[in-house]
């Protein structure tokens, strides 16, 4: 009876820790604190140095739940990028997933060497543990309430932190075994890591594939379509890692895959991930918080933060810089995404590792990258934010999207039901207009539903269920914004053409035939009013350019986003518009006339 | 130069029936490939590559897709009136129901400038624009076109 007992105590302790951290959240939102963190102490604080006293060394589950919460926050992350939104930062972000790591783990290494007096293998461990950024705390961070990054800096971060788990795991391991066994060949590494990769692709992608021909041809109960999904993850998952590949990319890339191909019940799947995620992040982290011994971590203190200091302020940044260069970004990007190299939960079950194995000095790796991650939270993490305004890689939150309901139909896959409340300010009521491709079926009027056809014509306050295709839905989104009124158009800049602020000056010259220098070619419009303004710019502001005219029309973060392109300035000002600008062009034509 | 010197009577489509952007671009590029005897496909490639660079939808349901084609030998105006508008994700939000379509030599330089100066100011006037929404076929259009303040200034 005994047994059962303190099964039903586990139980009972285990849910009120994950109800606590849920609580919790309630807390840390108001405080700004990055969530994760909070999950961490409250683990600390139920544990054995804690006022909770709670005894947890059961390394064996932490590693199994740990690895199941990340495939499934991996997972996840992966269902919900579009390709669309990733393929221009695919080169970017593959190259710091794979040298970023490297760099990273090669400078954080002698540190560690030289604080702790290790040897290098061991420290080279230290570095391989904490060199991969977190998706757990990227995707959350980057997410968190009121903060749009720009896209390309955005994206990049996270496919970022979606790809470079795969390199860190794999370096922790072959160094691992090389303390464990003694010696290996360079060889049998860089064949181990060829294997690990590209089987992990191979098994990732036909696995996507493969869920989502099983979900459109199968008919599942309803329901169970979301735990098929999620289950089928983890057989990626699984089946990745038995085969010696890495399971964490297989299962990135699956999510990928199935998140981007129109598939059954793709809204439920999300909605059911979401939670799942969320679950799985609680539970690692008041885990692994339990985990820690927190009066041990004073033993390696001052090594642990030197080590958390070089890797934020030197190794990151140095990686970032060399990794980036032949991309174009600028500088203030550069500088934020050195910044956000969030450390979370993928470096503490990492440095979990070598106690699974039983490692010497095993605790000492867990410490060290327990401290740094949670500097990294703290400091990266609570200054996100700010400092996303600071280097104007923020968008202002301004537009934010109208609350949007999508539900799918049964039955097919080309259309769902979308359903917005129509506003008064909304483009949809004052122009009538929405596109083609979607078709009004249901308005929804003082809680009677009728069909569109009897709800003519649609009034502010009803809600309206569209049919549309579900890779456009988001699209409809500008339709049912309530948009302030707006200004009437600026006669002046009716006319003008505009150009999106990453145009380069030689497609510019390139259409329209005017002369640039050919230093300036590769400059883009935003660079070209960096350059030649003297001050921040503003909507108005124009700079000459050949025959024509770049007029800043759109500033977004302190650089100008729009570019409204005007042509032959002299034309249009003889189009007389006032009586004052009347006599002066007669005057001209008459002047003209005198001396020609 | 006048606006009818760059748009010949039969280059004028009185109501294109299309659904997107895209298939605007398509219709005009096959329109004009059929005026011009040069290949549909690289006319389209061109505008499609100018849209990249951002929208040539100037405003008020006005759209002016333009570019530059080697083969061509003059400058060449292509007008059509949508039969519905199309969202062309102009900066004003309006769809646009107005389309002209300017295709330059290559090397016309301040010529091709200046064309596309004429043609946005004189869409830019609301009387013409209201007029050419309002007339029946193709032949109306191209008298409004050619009114005296069209061709003005």
């Amino acid at each position: 009876m005994a047994l059962l007992d303190s099964v039903s105590i586990a139980i009972l302790l285990g849910a009120i820790l994950v109800l606590a951290g849920i609580l919790s959240s309630l807390v840390a939102l108001r405080f700004g604190a990055p969530l994760l963190l909070v999950f961490l102490f409250l683990g600390m604080l139920a544990g054995e140095n804690g006022p909770g006293g709670l005894r947890f060394n059961d390394v064996h589950s932490t590693y199994l739940v740990g690895s199941v919460a990340l495939a499934l926050i991996l997972f996840d992350g992966g269902l919900r990028t579009r390709f669309q939104s990733i393929r221009a930062v695919l080169a970017p972000a593959a190259s710091l997933a794979t040298i970023g790591v490297l760099v990273t783990a090669l400078i954080t290494a002698p540190v560690a060497r030289y604080m702790l007096g290790i040897g290098w293998t061991e420290s080279l461990l230290i570095g391989a543990v904490v060199a991969s950024t977190d998706a757990a705390a990227v995707f959350l961070l980057v997410h968190a309430r009121g903060l749009r990054l720009r896209p390309r800096v955005g994206a990049t971060l996270e496919v970022e932190s979606g790809t470079n788990d795969p390199l860190a795991v794999f370096l922790t391991l072959v160094l691992v075994e090389l303390l464990m066994r003694g010696e290996s060949s360079i060889g049998h590494v860089l064949v181990q890591f060829a294997r690990e990769s590209v089987l992990g692709t191979i098994i990732g992608v036909a696995g996507g594939r493969i869920v989502v021909m099983a979900l459109n041809r199968v008919a599942l109960p309803q329901g169970l379509h979301a735990p098929f999904v999620t289950t089928s993850a983890l057989v990626v998952f699984g089946l990745a890692q038995v085969f010696h590949a890495s399971g964490f990319l297989a299962v990135y890339l699956a999510g990928i895959v199935i998140g981007n191909r129109p598939t059954r019940a793709h809204n439920t799947v999300v909605v059911f991930l979401d939670a799942a995620t969320w679950l799985a992040q609680i539970v690692m982290f008041v885990l692994l918080g339990l985990l820690v011994w927190p009066a041990r971590l004073a033993d390696s203190l001052w090594p642990s933060l030197a080590v958390a200091a070089v890797l934020m302020l030197i190794a990151r940044p140095v990686a970032v810089f060399l990794c980036l260069s032949p991309f174009r970004f600028p500088l203030r990007e550069k500088l934020f995404i050195s910044w956000v190299g969030l450390r979370g939960a993928v470096g503490i079950f990492l440095a979990s590792i070598p106690l699974l194995v039983g490692l010497p000095n095993a605790h000492l790796y867990f410490d060290i990258a327990f401290v740094v991650v949670i500097v990294s939270l703290l400091v990266q993490g609570w200054t996100l934010a700010p400092s996303a305004r600071r280097l104007h890689v923020a968008l202002p939150r301004a537009d934010r999207p109208p609350q949007r309901v999508e539900l799918d139909l049964p039955g097919q896959l080309q259309q769902q039901l979308v359903g917005y409340t129509v506003r008064s300010n909304s483009l949809f009521l004052k122009r009538k207009v929405i596109p083609s491709w979607s078709k009004p079926t249901l308005v929804i009027r003082n809680e009677r539903i009728l069909a569109a056809a009897e709800a003519d014509p649609v009034e502010a306050g009803d809600y309206i269920y569209l049919l549309a295709p579900p890779e456009k839905a988001q699209a409809l989104d500008r339709f049912f914004a309530d948009m302030p009124p707006q200004p009437p158009p600026d006669s002046r800049l009716l006319g003008d053409f505009f150009l999106a602020g990453d145009v380069t000056l030689g497609a510019l010259a390139d259409i329209y035939g005017v002369t640039v220098e050919e230093s300036e070619r590769a400059l883009s419009l935003s660079d070209y009013f960096d350059v030649h303004l003297d001050h921040p710019p503003r909507p108005g502001d124009a700079l000459p350019l050949g025959d024509i005219r770049l007029v800043a029309h759109r500033i977004g973060g302190g650089r100008v986003n729009v570019v409204a392109l005007r042509l032959d300035e002299e034309e249009v000002a003889a189009a007389p518009r006032s009586r004052g600008e009347a006599v002066r062009a007669a005057l001209r034509r008459v002047w003209a006339g005198l001396t020609g | 130069m006048t606006i009818t010197d760059l748009v010949a009577p039969e280059a004028i489509l009185s109501s294109l029936k299309v659904n997107a952007k895209k298939q605007v671009l398509q219709e005009i590029a096959a329109r004009a490939a059929e005026l011009t005897g040069l290949n549909e496909r690289s006319i389209f490639e061109v505008l499609l590559q100018r849209e990249r660079l951002g929208t040539t939808a100037v405003g008020y349901g006005i759209a002016i897709p333009h570019g530059k084609l080697p083969k061509l030998d003059r400058m060449f105006g292509l007008f059509a009136r949508l039969d519905r508008p199309v969202d062309f994700e102009a900066m004003d939000g309006q769809p646009v129901d107005l389309v002209f379509l300017l295709l330059a030599p290559e090397g016309a330089g301040a010529d091709h400038l200046k064309a596309l100066a004429r043609v946005a100011r004189l869409l830019r006037d609301q009387e013409i624009a209201k007029k050419l929404r309002a007339s029946r076929d193709a032949q109306a259009i191209y008298a409004v076109l050619a009114l005296p303040s069209a061709t003005a200034a």
